[in-house]
């Protein structure tokens, strides 16, 4: 269990504010520290700096389709994984067919999305501790997924790629044999990473036992994602609620066990992200593998959608976790109400839980492992 | 104290290790590009920039519906009778002036929406990605290509045109409701003749009758 530093000191507390505009909290995060000295007595995470209205946005576009650029700018690292949630929780309601080049493209983007996203979340959580290099390394393979990204659809962040039942436009002839070049030279490269920064000494004393997320703790906060499965948890949607083909693929849930200190610490939730990543590959040599090369992605996508009237609650599996949509439809032309519900905002609000008693430098260990996006805590 | 030797031995190691990797990345080859001095070619596909190709439009809105920002701003003017605005390249007949066609790149946000509803594809996106503007206004593109004084008058001709078929159709309205109100009088009349007729019968029937 979490060791609390405290001792009575006597003294009066200070409260510091740390952000928004600090450059660790990876974002515009503002987190208000009661401390005793250099021990952290009651942490208070402030949001909200990046609230863009997409709930009420998407009640307010006259057409379902609109929305789904909106749902790219939730989480803006892996705009894929959130337009997957929100067009499967459409097709679902419309009862629609989806072709099946078509879910492997989208199986394959997603996993693609998923290795650029853990590839930013880990060099940054290197950089917030002091490692510059690998995070300028994980940027070079990670430039390498938006390159491929890029020719597919045409953007490098921000895709809209995925539509209702199809994709807004095929990808490039090269894209099988690119993306398995990709796949080949990306594997030495985990090791590498874990050579430079998951075995380093440094790094290690940095997150293993700091931050410890109980699985208790995780359970009734409702953690989900990498950050779950760092608690020795084994959870992951793809396997225990399989939506698209996922179930047609053969990979494994890494989970944490404490190996370099307590279960649940911030070094267990780093390695998942570094150990999903491999399995992303698994994934996404066996999707290449099973594409079919003929079909046109953009054949059933349906001119309007309207929705019967009902409500739905879809969730996906995305690199921070449970991502669920919530649609309520009435028959019109838009949702009548579309709630989100956002991974990091749920791990976010577990950081007052878990930093209480750490020391002020291990903060910044903490937000970094939970690897937060403002832009979907905000929305 | 044999632990404490063994961690720093651990430290030392890993360090090294790390250093190594930095060593083999040093010697490999660069993957920065010196931007201003060399670029990266986008490859045919990218969204960077939305453009028209105004001769192709049909003003037909879909674009600008398709939307989600609002960023399309299109005014259109019907043409009149006497010109022929032609076809597109793809065959569909225009029919309307484009009297304004802005697109507000400072809002769009490339999601690609308003090309596939185009008919005609006319709009699109083009990789050209450095259009920097020191002044947000600058950022608005205008496609129209119609001088001021020639939308002035296209719209003159149009409100005139329109003005003629209002009066017209109030003619053919009033004409129409002349035409009706002559038939219905008409017929009055015939029934009227006719009941006149009737009543002419019966008294005759009625000497028949009383013969």
């Amino acid at each position: 269990m979490m060791e609390v530093i405290s001792k009575d000191t006597g003294k009066r507390e200070m409260v510091i504010n740390m952000g928004p505009q600090h450059p660790s909290t990876h974002g515009v995060l503002r987190l208000e520290l009661v401390l005793d000295g250099e021990v952290i007595k009651e942490a208070e995470p402030n949001i909200g700096y990046l609230h863009r209205c997409f709930e009420k946005y998407a009640e307010l576009m006259d057409d379902y389709a609109k929305v789904i650029p909106y749902t790219d700018r939730m989480d803006y690292v892996s705009a894929i994984n959130q337009e997957h949630g929100y067009v499967i929780a459409l097709e679902r309601m419309l009862e629609l067919e989806v072709p099946e080049r078509v879910e492997y493209i989208r199986v394959i983007m997603a996993e693609l999305q998923r290795i650029a996203s853990h590839l930013l979340g880990i060099g940054a959580f290197g950089l917030d501790l002091g490692a510059f290099t690998p995070f300028l390394y994980c940027f070079t393979e990670r430039e390498k997924i938006l390159d491929i990204f890029e020719r597919a659809t045409g953007a490098r962040l921000l895709y809209n790629y995925f539509a209702v039942a199809g994709l807004m436009r095929d990808v490039h002839p090269e894209f099988k044999t690119e993306t398995s070049d990709f796949v080949k030279t990306f594997r030495p490269k985990i090791k590498e990473l874990n050579d430079l920064l998951s075995y380093n000494s440094i790094f290690i004393k940095r997150t293993a036992n700091i931050g410890v997320l109980p699985e208790k703790v995780a359970f009734n906060y409702g953690a989900s994602g990498p950050v779950l499965r760092g608690s020795g948890v084994k959870w992951d949607l793809r396997k225990n609620d399989p939506y698209s083909i996922y179930d047609r693929f053969d990979f494994e849930i890494p989970v944490g066990s404490g190996e370099l200190g307590t279960l649940g610490d911030c070094w267990d939730r780093y390695i998942v992200r570094v150990r999903e990543m491999e399995q992303s590959l698994r994934i996404i040599e066996q999707a290449l593998d099973g594409m079919p090369d003929e079909g046109d992605v953009m054949a059933a996508i349906p001119k309007r959608i309207r929705p019967k009237e009902g409500e739905i609650y879809t969730r996906t599996e995305t690199p921070r976790g449970e991502l669920g949509y919530y649609i309520i439809s009435d028959k019109s032309a838009s949702a009548f109400r579309v709630k989100a519900r956002a991974p990091s905002f749920v791990h976010l609000s577990m950081l007052p839980a878990i930093s209480k008693g750490s020391l002020i430098a291990d903060m910044v260990a903490i937000v970094g492992s939970i690897d937060i996006v403002l832009g979907e805590v905000d929305r | 104290m044999r632990n404490a030797v063994k961690q720093s031995w651990i430290t030392f190691k890993s360090i090294f290790t790390g250093m190594g990797v930095t060593i083999r990345h040093f010697f490999g080859p660069t993957v920065t590009l010196q931007y201003p001095d060399e670029r990266m070619e986008l490859p045919k596909g990218a969204r960077a920039r939305l453009f028209v190709n105004i001769d192709d439009c049909i003003g037909c809105n879909l674009c600008a519906r398709a939307c989600p920002v609002n960023c399309i701003d299109i005014e259109t003017v019907a043409a009149t009778q006497d010109v022929d605005l032609g076809k597109t390249s793809t065959g569909n007949p225009k029919r309307f002036w484009l009297t304004r066609f802005n697109i507000d790149m400072a809002k769009c946000m490339y999601c690609d929406l308003c090309v596939h509803p185009c008919p005609t594809n006319c709009i699109y996106m083009v990789p050209e990605y450095e259009y920097s503007e020191y002044d947000r206004s600058n950022l608005v593109y205008h496609f129209s290509n119609l001088e001021p004084d020639m939308v002035a008058e296209v719209k003159e001709k149009a409100e005139l045109e329109a003005e003629q078929k209002k009066r017209d159709r109030e003619e053919m309205m009033r004409k129409k409701a002349e035409e009706k109100a002559k038939k219905e009088m008409e017929e009055k009349k015939k029934a009227e003749e006719k009941s006149e007729a009737t009543s002419d019968d019966k008294p005759a029937n009625d000497k028949q009758g009383e013969e």
